[in-house]
């Protein structure tokens, strides 16, 4: 059949490139997709002060994450990377562990690297792509037990269920079956991660519009201006969080965890991935398995976690990983089964301090590092 | 697999790539059926059986018809005919049917219930099956010759651009597309893209944006107002515009990359000035078919007025059940033939044809049309009942309609008022093409909901 003429109305809308200027728009297009970022952190004052942890409305703000990475290697001598142990999850700002470490080291050389919820299957993601700022440093990579205390904290259960973070999560490969998302989202989430713009823009949505996109924003504060939104003031820290503590050292109820086998455990698979990114960027990793409540395990509980604890200190060593595993708290400085109170962290940063491996690798070079 | 989520990227850019290289040879058509139904299979691998089904019973027919006198063709055809009928009835109309059986039964006193079909319909069963009417029709009369090649007519049933919300291409214009190698040009990459790009932008940035108001109007007409259920009225009226065109859009887009001509399907049909200017302007390929393989086959407008009417009303009537096995449609399709009957006589009048602005004329098709959609989009008769009711009774309390919305919908309607005026050149100047395109590309990216929301058109 003879080809439809151009004089054939192309479309009812006049929009009509030739290839040419297609291309202009490639490269316009381009152009602002990478100038954008980094125009916006001239436009954005980002500040962080002594004892700044990720605010934690934007606990999945990883392109904040990555900025303040690229922030704290300059800043800090020590980036102390893990969950809501390492980011404080019962504490206020200054009574978190990078706290008591700088408070014990006399100037600010701690840097609160935690994120709330975020699990070791998680935390590969975090730092595979948003933590490329992270080399050439000391790394304090922190492993808290409690993602292995059951399947399904272990990301393992055949039932499908909402877990935190899943954008960091593996999409495809490993497949987590308990991990529900429609292939389309599974795309978009691994392309958006590759892409430092989209994920800017995430960054804006969840910052300036109750991370929401802008249509849905709009639908919520019809009469506001959606310009007025993006003030270019980022949310300061909360001072403290208003959960409160579910543990009580009087309690004489003792929980029987299902532990999971660490050979076969997907978080601690992940958690070594973690490491193995973080070395391969020449860091100076030190792991610690942040202190579980051992007060509230049942004795059959408790033993199986004594032999977690010898497998991963085998595992650590046989790698040549310096590490610590401290013992439990006292009962009365835990706010729950993993995270400590305030004393909890100061006692637990003395410990670290006292341990000699910790010295000689974290604190003593810190000087000489810098 | 729709267009605008992300799994189609990766899809077509196979596709795309092994269609270049293939193009010349006699695998290309082979390998766009490939694709085709694993498009279609994306949904659910079942569908193809049907879609199988119905591509080689039509075959057979076809190949049988041609063979027969003509007395014995008309019996083909019929089978051809009725065979796609029965599964449009089968699938789409059967829990539609029982339940207004049931409905009769008990009104007749009768205690027996016909159980409810519960099977899936499958996406776009509407469509190729009306292709396939309209090609076995137009072999039947002689207009197209019939396609020998199998591989070829199975691509003509199933060609995934057009497969899953038309337009329902005729035999005419495509068939012949799949005998020769296609002619891929940059200017054919560009275009297709221009296409692409502005549907993505319609459905993503516009339709999407207002659905999310139409949703939580319509949703719960019961809880809003006066104000907010008249625009919650004329958001869908935008929404379906911007869906469904920019579904076409998008859909010829990509055919035009693969170097393919498919038909316009929309003309602005918001400016119409008469009912049966909207029919032109909006689905085209749907108000020609019917124009094609019913009006016209009942009488069209040979046989006097009453006769023309009684046609148009059918045609309308039938139009609205293809869209849903639902009163709902068949009212929305009553009100359509009203009009058009309306509109017909009031173009009979001087003044009206000839003194009335054009503006009175458009505007009182959009309202007409608007009101019409309210049938179209709610859940039910009762539904439609309350939201008809509620506008002329409820109070205007504010109906927080988002102010970005209205904005948006401005930006459109005077976009085209330019477009359909002297002004038009502006528009085509290289500046604004380029600016709109980024413009559009920096919105999809920044503010575009991630929703991805399917295609209204899709449940058809």
């Amino acid at each position: 059949m003879a080809r439809q003429d151009d004089t054939m109305s192309f479309a009812s809308h006049q929009m009509r490139l030739s290839a040419r200027h297609w291309l202009v728009v490639a490269v316009i297009i381009a152009l602002l997709f990478a100038l954008i970022g980094p125009l916006w952190q001239r436009i954005e004052r980002f500040e962080p002060g002594a004892d700044y942890r990720i605010p934690y409305e934007l606990s999945s703000d990883y392109w904040l994450y990555d900025r303040y990475c690229r922030r704290a290697v300059d800043t800090y001598k020590v980036l102390i990377v893990g969950d809501s142990v390492v980011w404080g999850h019962y504490v206020p700002p200054d009574k978190t562990l990078s706290h008591c470490l700088n408070e014990i080291a006399g100037k600010q050389q701690f840097a609160n690297m935690g994120i709330d919820g975020v699990h070791p299957v998680a935390l590969a993601g975090l730092v595979k792509y948003y933590g490329k700022a992270l080399s050439d440093t000391k790394i304090v990579l922190c492993f808290n037990p409690l993602w292995i205390t059951s399947k399904k904290h272990d990301l393992r259960s055949d039932k499908e269920f909402s877990f935190n973070h899943p954008r960091l999560a593996p999409q495809f490969v490993p497949k987590i079956a308990c991990y529900s998302n429609p292939t389309p989202n599974r795309i978009g989430i691994v392309i958006e991660r590759n892409t430092d713009f989209l994920s800017w823009v995430s960054h804006v949505q969840i910052t300036y519009f109750d991370n929401m996109d802008l249509s849905s924003w709009t639908v919520e504060h019809p009469r506001r201006n959606p310009l007025t939104a993006v003030t270019g003031q980022l949310p300061a820290p909360a001072a403290s969080n208003d959960q409160r503590p579910t543990w009580n050292p009087d309690s004489t109820a003792r929980q029987d965890f299902a532990w999971v086998d660490l050979e076969t455990s997907l978080q601690w698979e992940f958690f070594k991935r973690s490491i193995s990114t973080l070395a391969k960027r020449r860091n100076n990793v030190f792991v610690l398995i942040t202190p579980f409540n051992e007060h509230m395990m049942s004795r059959r509980s408790l033993a199986a976690y004594n032999r977690i604890k010898n497998q991963m200190a085998d595992w650590l060593q046989e790698e040549q990983i310096e590490f610590l595993i401290p013992p439990a708290l006292p009962s009365e400085h835990y706010a729950d089964a993993s995270h400590p109170l305030a004393s909890g962290y100061a006692l637990l940063a003395q410990q670290l301090c006292r341990h000699e491996r910790f010295r000689s690798t974290i604190l003593d070079s810190t000087g000489e590092s810098k | 697999m729709l267009f605008h989520t992300w799994i189609f990227l990766p899809f077509f850019l196979v596709t795309y790539a092994v269609y270049l290289i293939l193009n010349r040879t006699k695998l290309r058509n082979v390998w766009i059926l490939i694709v085709s139904y694993a498009f279609y299979g994306w949904w659910n691998p079942l569908y193809l059986i049907l879609m199988a089904y119905s591509t080689v019973v039509d075959y057979i027919v076809l190949a049988l018809m041609e063979k027969s006198n003509s007395r014995s063709r008309k019996k083909w055809a019929a089978v051809s005919i009725l065979n796609n009928l029965f599964l449009l009835g089968f699938f789409k109309y059967g829990a539609f049917l029982t339940e207004n059986v049931n409905l009769l039964l008990t009104r007749l006193g009768s205690s027996y219930v016909i159980e409810a079909p519960s099977w899936l319909l499958p996406v776009a069963l509407s469509f190729y099956v009306f292709k396939s009417v309209g090609y076995v029709v137009d072999c039947y009369r002689g207009d197209v010759p019939r396609e020998t090649n199998f591989i070829r007519h199975a691509v003509f049933v199933s060609f995934f651009p057009i497969l899953i919300a038309g337009p329902i291409e005729r035999a005419a214009n495509l068939l012949p597309q799949f005998r020769k190698p296609t002619r891929i040009t940059t200017g054919d990459i560009a275009d297709g893209l221009s296409l692409f790009i502005v549907g993505l932008f319609k459905k993503v940035a516009l339709a999407d944006c207002m659905a999310l108001y139409v949703d939580k109007v319509y949703d719960a007409p019961g809880q809003w107002q006066s104000a907010a259920l008249v625009l919650a009225t004329l958001a869908f009226t935008w929404q379906i515009y911007f869906d469904f065109s920019g579904y076409t859009d998008m859909a010829r887009g990509i055919g035009r990359m693969m170097g393919f001509q498919i038909m316009r399907n929309f003309n602005h049909p918001y400016l119409a000035t008469g009912l049966g200017d909207f029919w032109r302007r909006w689905h085209i390929s749907l108000s020609t078919w019917f124009r094609d393989y019913v009006y016209i086959p009942l009488g069209g407008n040979r046989k006097g007025k009453f006769n023309t009417y009684r046609n148009l009303f059918l045609a309308m009537v039938i139009s609205g059940l293809w869209h849903g096995a639902a009163w709902t449609f068949i009212i929305w399709g009553a009100l359509h033939a009203a009009g058009l009957m309306l509109t017909r006589q009031l173009e009979r009048n001087a003044f009206y044809r000839d003194s009335l602005p054009k503006v009175i004329k458009q505007a009182w098709v959009f309202v007409f049309v608007s009101f019409a959609w309210i049938f179209f989009r709610a859940d039910s008769w009762s539904t439609a009942c309350l939201i008809v009711s509620k506008i002329f009774t409820a109070g205007w309390s504010d109906p927080r309609f988002p102010m970005l919305f209205a904005i948006l919908i401005c930006a459109v309607w005077s976009y085209q008022a330019v477009c359909e005026s002297r002004l038009k050149y502006i528009l085509k100047t290289t500046g604004v093409q380029i600016g709109m395109a980024v413009l559009m590309i920096i919105y999809l990216a920044l503010f575009a909901p991630a929703t991805g929301q399917p295609f209204i058109y899709n449940q058809f």
